[in-house]
């Protein structure tokens, strides 16, 4: 794509945007007043319930070192989140776990944003449990990245890591057999991804329309979902399989001439795949793999596998160093739209076991392919009783120029996240 | 809190020495005289489990303050839950209120007299179990003076024993005992506890590093007799000679027998515990 063509894109798209921006925020405004009016209806209502409450207030400082390619773009940032958890048991065998989360971005709009990561109500049986609302769950052992884990859109303006995951509508349904469990989902209502805006870094060099997502089902996010998924626990092994049907929770970035963006395109997909982890001493074996079909894409199959092996109390310190290795493979290749489809994880993982809890993680993804690699370092510590602070640092090194990751060469950036928990 | 009694048939064993030293009466003695000492040690710590037996199950909360050379304090405080397995470890299920960035964060322990112990994390702000490895013995919980290996199950098979003798300590009268750990991965050669003669409930250990030296001293005091039979500890103060920092553990809200079952200790309710 010629440079002039870009701009002409981007104006374009500036355009749209601020058309859109008023009606987002509108949108936006309406959310977080009937967020507070729920959240004060629920405070009033159970006066006598006991509520046990956690949660955090986290600051956080991003610098940028490279000047961005749209001039638009800020080389800092600073935002501000909360996460609180509210729980109450109901009756003998019910409890109500409410987990608002909001978010308040010096410049992307797209980042400010607030959500029910659980709203959730859960009844416990003899030999099943029971749980309708809004949840989060977690599938997967690896640690580059969760093949298996489908069920929750990720939060992705939260960070690159895609661990930060929206509150999926469900109902679940899990059965303890003396083998093991069974889980059933039911998930009416789609999450669309969240995407950070023209404003917001790290960003893509073309702006994503996230609001004018298309959907492979007529009715798009209406269209409701199945998984179930069996897991045991077998002497040093964890095992489970899942199958699913529905919405892929990934979308491909489809470029729309007329809006001048990307738009998420979400298709329909049926998942099988295998989640295995074998505990054996020091040494911790991982495998995630699926294979997916659907209509719009091709059918394929991708893995993540590899290990964890953990040096215990170093020369009688308390201190550990932990290595991690994963390859990452998708068979539609080079060309297919996975981005980790020939790649490798390194990971060096130390924790001093100190009374600050000071941990230090560093990683490099690199592809085989020859695209380039990716460099994240991120130390921790806690100051006091409540506050922990988080250093990190992501960069990326590109070696070819039409390389998916060189959307990002010049999004290299330095967080200082300060959190206070109670 | 079992054992394998199968595994304490010393009597052949000693005979089967006896007879081997029938030529050498000086060896001959020494040897007796060591594997009475080893039977009387074992007695002891058979004794100072089986009066535990039959507990069924248990909760309780903890506090941990540790306390650096300069007196500097850090607290933590967690709750748990342990089910008594006939014939093997007991499982244990354990979850941090204090320091309130790990709120939340439980684990769950099958632990075997034998074999590797089999160990499952929570961590509530990605929903996610995890596996972990049960090798780390040695290390520090939570930044602590404890190791792994000083809170975990304290099951008779994991050391071999030997009676040194009768001593008073702080006016009590004590069993003197050495215990050598036969599970790998120990940060220590052995230690020597003191057991009360007559709760026979331990009131002193002391540590001995990987080069056999001096290491820590650990001092358990106020015991309350739970159901007129089971004796818990209220406070535990481990002193490191080595470093000076020294960490309190003191025990609450004991209760016994609250209707914990197996289905009580799995993943499912790991995610669910409050």
């Amino acid at each position: 794509m010629s440079t002039p063509c870009k701009e002409a894109l981007s104006i374009r798209s500036n355009a749209h945007s601020a058309s859109t921006q008023i009606a987002v925020g509108v949108r936006k405004i309406a959310l977080a007043a009937s967020f507070s009016t729920v959240m004060s209806l629920i405070m009033m209502s159970s006066a006598a319930a006991e509520w046990d409450v956690r949660g955090n207030v986290t600051g956080e400082f991003t610098l940028f070192p490279h000047t961005p390619i749209h001039s638009a773009n800020q080389a800092s940032n600073f935002s501000l989140s909360t996460e609180m958890e509210f729980y109450s048991e109901v009756g003998n065998a019910g409890s109500l776990t409410i987990t608002p989360f909001a978010r308040i971005d010096r410049h992307d709009s797209e980042r400010t944003h607030v959500d029910f990561r659980e709203f959730l109500y859960t009844h416990v049986g003899d030999t099943w449990e029971a749980r309708v609302g809004l949840g989060k769950v977690f599938f997967g052992v690896a640690e580059s990245l969760n093949l298996v884990d489908i069920i929750n859109q990720t939060d992705a303006v939260e960070n690159l890591s895609t661990d930060q995951k929206l509150g999926q509508p469900m109902v679940n349904l899990l059965l303890i057999r003396d083998w093991g469990s069974i889980d059933l989902y039911l998930l009416p209502g789609f999450r669309e991804r969240t995407f950070a805006g023209v404003n917001g870094r790290p960003r893509l060099p073309v702006p994503i329309d996230a609001d004018s997502a298309r959907y492979e089902s007529g009715d798009g996010n209406d269209h409701i979902d199945l998984a179930a998924r069996v897991s045991t626990v077998a002497g040093d092994w964890d095992l489970a399989a899942h199958v699913f049907h529905g919405t892929a929770r990934d979308p491909e970035l489809q470029f729309d001439p007329t809006l001048g963006a990307l738009v998420p395109f979400y298709a329909q997909t049926t998942q099988i795949g295998l989640d295995a982890q074998a505990t054996l001493e020091s040494w911790l074996l991982k495998t995630e793999l699926v294979h997916r079909q659907g209509d719009t894409f091709d059918n394929h199959t991708a893995l993540v596998t590899g290990f964890e092996y953990s040096f215990y109390d170093i020369q009688g310190s308390g201190a550990d160093i932990g290595i991690v290795a994963e390859y990452l493979m998708d068979d539609r290749g080079e060309d297919g739209p996975a981005l980790l489809q020939n790649d490798a994880l390194i990971g060096l993982r130390f924790a001093l076991n100190d009374s600050n809890s000071t941990d230090a993680l560093l990683g490099v993804i690199h592809d085989f392919d020859g695209k380039g690699s990716i460099l994240s370092l991120e130390a921790n510590r806690r100051f006091g009783s409540s506050v922990k602070g988080t250093l990190s640092y992501t960069g990326w090194s590109v070696s070819e120029a039409d390389s998916a990751l060189i959307a990002f060469d010049r999004e290299d950036n330095v967080r200082l996240e300060l959190g206070y928990f109670f | 809190m079992m054992f394998n009694n199968a595994k304490y048939q010393s009597t052949p064993r000693a005979f089967c020495l006896a007879a081997l030293c029938l030529s050498t009466t000086i060896v001959c003695t020494t040897a007796l005289a060591d594997q009475a000492a080893k039977d009387r040690g074992l007695e002891i710590a058979i004794a100072v489990q089986a009066q535990d037996d039959g507990f069924g199950d248990s909760e309780s909360a903890m506090t941990m303050t540790l306390i650096n050379r300069a007196g500097k304090e850090s607290v933590r405080r967690m709750r748990s839950r342990i089910l008594e397995v006939p014939g093997d470890g007991d499982k244990s299920m354990s979850i941090f209120d204090e320091p309130a960035d790990v709120k939340g964060t439980a684990s769950l322990t099958y632990s075997h007299a034998n074999e590797a112990d089999e160990q499952w994390l929570f961590l509530p702000a990605l929903k996610r179990v995890k596996r972990i490895s049960s090798k780390n013995k040695s290390g520090p919980f939570m930044g602590s003076e404890f190791a792994f290996e000083d809170i975990s199950s304290q099951e008779v098979d994991k050391y071999d024993y030997t009676y040194l003798g009768d001593e008073t300590v702080d006016g009590i009268a004590v069993h003197k005992i050495e215990a050598v750990p036969t599970y790998k991965h120990s940060g220590y050669t052995r230690l020597i506890n003191y057991i009360d003669t007559e709760r026979l409930v331990p009131i002193k250990v002391e540590y001995f590093d990987r080069k056999n030296a001096a290491l820590k001293t650990l001092s358990i005091s106020d015991y309350e007799k739970h159901m007129d039979k089971y004796w818990r500890a209220g406070k535990m103060e481990m002193q490191n000679q080595q470093t000076g920092k020294r960490t309190v553990l003191t025990w609450s809200d004991y209760a016994f027998q609250t209707g914990l079952s197996e289905k009580d200790f799995n993943s499912n309710s790991l995610k669910r515990l409050r």
